[in-house]
């Protein structure tokens, strides 16, 4: 103990130097507290209190995020003995998660599913005010340490939120799943991560010789490490081969808990591993140890294909938007590939991930909708509900057409894009990876057409002889569908007032 | 404000104002709408007596020499150091897109008045109708890709909708049948269009930019680009420049239609309705045709140049393909549909000859068959509505039972076969003398593709005569019996109105081409000059 007194101080400064990097995430903290006290002091009734607080503090902490530029006219912070570190990217990924949150968080009453739990839906918010938290980390982390850490804070609340309704046999499955999968993934991370300290002998990415250890090692051995720890971060983003528990899950969790795992927590994902692969990228000649262009060139196309043909065989709503979150994640890995050239690649990435978050955020809530009012869950339940719910199949109608990437919406513009930055490194590079990257992006765009086009093809083309079993619903809903709708047309014809 | 930004968006904004509409009103939309298709006609009307000719309002490669020019700044993306992402809303328009917008209003106008047929859901069809309005005049008008690309994909989910909701039995098929086809065209158009954008730079700016006219000049190439003229990229082992052209084409192709990506065109012209079947064959198979000249024979002209032959073979075998197709239908309106493909064929034969005669006769191709088109399909919808029939041989002697009819059908039969003195046969006319002239002025093509094409104006003979001679001669018996006998009435003073001016056009643009040909023939000269193969 008294051989460490003299570094204290040094080691407390570094701390209190970190605070002020950190206010978004006390503020998150305080709000996870906040919430467990108003549901002791309220009990029963303290869902909506939660609710309102829950959000509102989001927002607050969503401008906190912005404030953070402020503090970065210097550039790049490392903080907290270089656990962490704020970037640009870092903040406009926090702000995307912030935001999204808030917007999922006003919508998980709004499911009736859901909202019929006894136990209220309280605890519910509290665990993701935590995931939150995890995931302000997740894209902050850049010590293999604090990147384990951050990962297993996500995925304990993401299990538990899985499981949270788990009344009849599918949903208790999917959450049995969801543990024994996650458990095993994070296991096989974890024993990547120590491998690779092993060959390293350090946890730091940045700085640290952690990679000029890995250099001196058989590439064969760092190539299975790095293997093993990608296996942790694909579970997240589901790519092929780790996507497998995809269907099951989101089909078998409640609507807007899916809608979290699809959207927020892939953004997240997406954002940690910009921060691991950075270091890799930008340290000369380890492309020959572990070639990373190549690495996500493959597990992007394989992803594509998978996650686009097996949702064209779905005739579930639920299944098809998870085998399509999973192409959508393919699509997104090709614009990692490029993210070290320039800020193309990271605005690339970060559009189509907000792009694709709204849109599947308003698709779950249609699921959602369609769901309580109708009770449709497959294609054949949405015959001819165009004309019954007209607003709600036209809001349908744009946000499948934003998915798939057509004119005017947000979503072709990020497909354009993550298209462009591709393109800018292909031309640098005339690796043929790339353009087979783009082109399997192209032909998939099209399978999926396919299998989003039967939406409206049941909704409006067909005709049904039902009239029975209609229930109605919370308006918000359906307000909060159309204003999403509408904010992806708006960003499609004009996109640079998201961008800046 | 611009006169060509009112044509684009009056049809959206009369449309927006049909969706705030109360549904109890909806007996007013079709007023509505054709009140929104004759100020269309109108504008397009002053468009065209403004439109000034001479080899100084040429087009085609030098922007200043457009008319109707409206640039402003839409969006613009600051990219570090790879400078800036600028798109324009960049509007103008030559003698080819002249022809093109005004041809485009009086189909619209026809096609609303043909959507009176219409019955279930007004509200929904209308709107959509009026959105494809403005989509399919903002791709004629466009000179930013990004901006023609938008109007381009804007044109699909309308249709999808207007052919799936209110078409035939085999509407859903026929409607993503269409749909895949177009977007597996464009979705690659998308990366060439990319790959364009990031090799050419706007010499004013230093930025990379979707300027037409811009990618037309190759000095405006980066010299290290992969559509560079100089540099001699390869794609996959391919000519970079040459997979460009051929992956534009295709996407263009698939619209014009060309055998062999025509199948989905009978399926979707026979489910579609009336006023949809019009617009697809009168206005958006032009929209391939002028794809294919302003953007593959604008932008890759080289690549233009030296694959002339298989374009000319690919639109002979058009020709006559489409044409002993149409020989053996038995559907009316399938008949129509092959005759289209065998009609647009010549378009692609005059463009590919590469001489001021053949481009000149493609446009005049193109105009004369979007009127004649529009024609013979709303004649097919007036006895499609009266029996809900189509065969050919369940008619016989209509003659003399609808002798009002008979006379359109006689007329838009004999002016589509190509009777000297209707639009048709100048157009195609044209269109073969430049295939004849090229083999011995740039030697583009062999003689015989234009033997083969003349060919095909008999066969445009033998189905149409052969129809006329199976359903409106001879003794009148019908399938349906007296039921039939009495619906079949004969036509209507709205249907008079409609199909009396197609007529009085196809007349007038036979016996005065120059109408169009003035128009259009600086833009000709300056595109060929352009090319610049002799």
């Amino acid at each position: 103990m008294n051989d460490l007194l003299p570094f204290l101080p040094g080691l407390l400064k570094q701390v209190f130097d970190g605070i002020p990097l950190f206010m978004p995430e006390i503020y998150l903290c305080a709000l996870f507290v906040v919430l467990l006290v108003t549901d002791l002091i309220f009990g029963k009734n303290s869902a909506w209190i939660c609710k309102i607080i829950a959000c509102g503090v989001l927002i607050v902490i969503a401008l906190k995020d912005v404030e953070q530029l402020k503090l970065l006219l210097a550039g790049p912070q490392l903080f907290f003995s270089n656990m962490l570190l704020l970037h640009e990217k870092t903040v406009s990924f926090k702000l995307m998660i912030d935001v999204l949150s808030a917007v999922l968080l006003l919508y998980f009453d709004w499911d009736d599913q859901l909202a019929s739990h006894k136990k209220g839906l309280t605890d519910l918010y509290s665990i993701v005010i935590a995931a939150v938290f995890g995931m302000h980390l997740m894209v902050m982390a850049t010590n293999l340490l604090s990147i384990y850490l951050s990962v297993e804070m996500v995925s304990i609340a993401s299990y538990l939120m899985v499981a949270y309704r788990a009344e009849n046999g599918i949903s208790s499955e999917a959450g049995l799943k969801y543990v024994l999968f996650g458990g095993a993934s994070s296991a096989i991370m974890l024993y990547g991560i120590s491998l690779l300290y092993g060959f390293g002998g350090s946890l730091n990415l940045f700085g640290g010789n952690l990679l000029p250890g890995l250099m001196q090692v058989n590439p064969l051995g760092v190539a299975l490490a790095l293997l093993l720890f990608l296996v942790g971060i694909g579970f997240k983003l589901s790519f092929v081969p780790v996507h497998f528990w995809v269907p099951d899950i989101y089909q078998g969790a409640p609507a807007p808990v899916s809608a979290f795992l699809s959207t927020v927590t892939k953004v997240a994902a997406f954002g940690l591993l910009i921060n691991f692969l950075t270091p890799f990228i930008f340290f000369t000649g380890f492309s020959k140890v572990f070639d990373f262009g190549l690495f996500l060139s493959v597990v992007g196309i394989t992803t594509m294909i998978a996650g686009n043909f097996a949702a064209t065989l779905q005739n579930n709503l639920k299944r098809m938007l998870a085998y399509s979150s999973i192409g959508h994640t393919g699509f997104a890995l090709m614009a990692l590939v490029n993210f070290n050239t320039d800020k193309q690649g990271i605005t690339a990435i970060t559009f189509y991930l907000f792009a694709y978050s709204l849109a599947n955020i308003g698709a779950w809530m249609l699921a959602s909708y369609f769901s309580n009012t109708a009770n449709a869950e497959n294609m054949d339940d949405f015959k001819g509900l165009g004309f019954k719910y007209p607003l709600a199949s036209v809001a349908f109608v744009i946000i499948l057409i934003s998915l798939t990437g057509i004119p005017v919406t947000a979503g072709f513009y990020g497909k354009f894009l993550v298209f462009s930055s591709v393109y800018t490194v292909y031309q640098a590079s005339h690796n043929v990876w790339f353009l087979l990257l783009m082109i399997t992006g192209a032909i998939t765009t099209v399978v999926s057409l396919f299998y989003y086009i039967k939406i409206p093809l049941n909704l409006f083309l067909r005709k049904t002889e039902r009239t029975t079993g209609f229930a109605s619903t919370s308006n918000y809903l359906l307000i909060s569908i159309a204003i999403i709708s509408l904010l992806v047309v708006c960003l499609g014809l004009f996109p640079d007032f998201l961008v800046r | 404000m611009n006169i060509l930004t009112l044509l684009i968006f009056t049809p959206l904004l009369f449309g927006l104002i049909i969706i705030l509409m109360p549904s109890d009103w909806r007996f007013s939309f079709k007023y509505i709408t054709l009140l929104a298709t004759l100020i269309q006609l109108g504008l397009s009307i002053v468009l065209y007596l403004q439109f000034k000719s001479g080899p100084e309002h040429a087009g085609i490669n030098a922007e200043d020499t457009f008319q109707f020019v409206q640039k402003s700044h839409w969006i613009s993306l600051n990219l570090g150091s790879l400078g800036k992402m600028q798109i324009d809303y960049f509007v103008g328009i030559d003698g080819i897109s002249v022809a093109m917008v005004v041809m485009s209003s009086v189909v619209m106008v026809i096609a609303a008045l043909a959507s009176w047929e219409i019955q279930s859901n007004l509200k929904g069809f209308f709107s959509l109708f009026l959105l494809l309005n403005t989509a399919v005049i903002g791709v004629f008008c466009a000179l930013d890709f990004f901006l023609f690309y938008i109007f381009y994909e804007l044109m699909l989910l309308p249709l999808y909708f207007l052919i799936g909701m209110w078409g035939g039995a085999r509407r859903e098929y026929a409607a993503i049948k269409f749909f895949l086809y177009t977007l597996f065209g464009s979705v690659f158009m998308l990366l060439v269009m990319i790959g364009l954008y990031l090799s050419v730079k706007d010499p004013a700016t230093g930025d990379h930019t979707f300027n037409i006219i811009q990618m037309m000049n190759p000095a405006n190439y980066d010299s290290n680009s992969i559509f560079s003229t100089l540099a001699h990229k390869t794609l996959l082992g391919m000519p970079a420049r040459a997979v460009g052209f051929v992956v534009l084409f295709i996407a263009f192709a698939i619209k014009v239609p060309v055998v062999p990506l025509h199948t989905w065109l009978p399926d979707a012209h026979v489910e579609a309705p009336t006023p949809v079947s019009i617009i697809l064959a009168g206005i958006l198979l032009k929209v391939g045709g002028y794809g294919i000249i302003r953007i593959c024979l604008g932008i890759f002209p080289e690549i233009a140049v030296s694959g002339a032959y298989w374009l000319g073979l690919i639109g002979v075998i058009s020709i006559l393909y489409g044409a002993l197709n149409a020989l053996a239908q038995r559907d009316l309106k399938r008949l129509i549909a092959y005759s289209s493909v065998s009609h647009m064929g010549f378009v692609l034969l005059g463009i590919a000859s590469l001489t001021p005669e053949g481009i000149s006769g493609a446009v005049m191709q193109m105009v004369s068959h979007g009127f004649l088109s529009t024609m013979l399909f709303f004649l097919v919808g007036v006895v499609y509505n009266r029996v809900h029939d189509r065969d050919i041989y369940h008619f016989r002697g209509l003659g003399s039972l609808m002798p009002r009819y008979t006379t359109f059908v006689m007329i838009a039969f004999f002016a589509s076969l190509g009777l000297p003195g209707f639009s048709a046969f100048v157009g195609e006319a044209f269109s073969l003398i430049g295939a004849f002239k090229s083999p011995s002025v740039n030697g583009a093509l062999p003689y015989w593709m234009a033997v083969c094409g003349s060919v095909g104006i008999l066969l445009g003979a033998a189905y149409f005569l052969w129809t006329l001679q199976r359903m409106f001669f001879g003794s009148l018996t019908l399938k349906g019996g007296e039921i039939w006998k009495n619906a079949l009435t004969d036509l209507n003073s709205r249907e008079i109105f409609s199909l009396f001016p197609l007529a009085i056009l196809a007349l007038v643009l036979g016996v005065m081409p120059s109408l169009v040909f003035d128009k259009v023939n600086d833009s000709v000269l300056a595109l060929v000059h352009f090319i610049g193969f002799k």
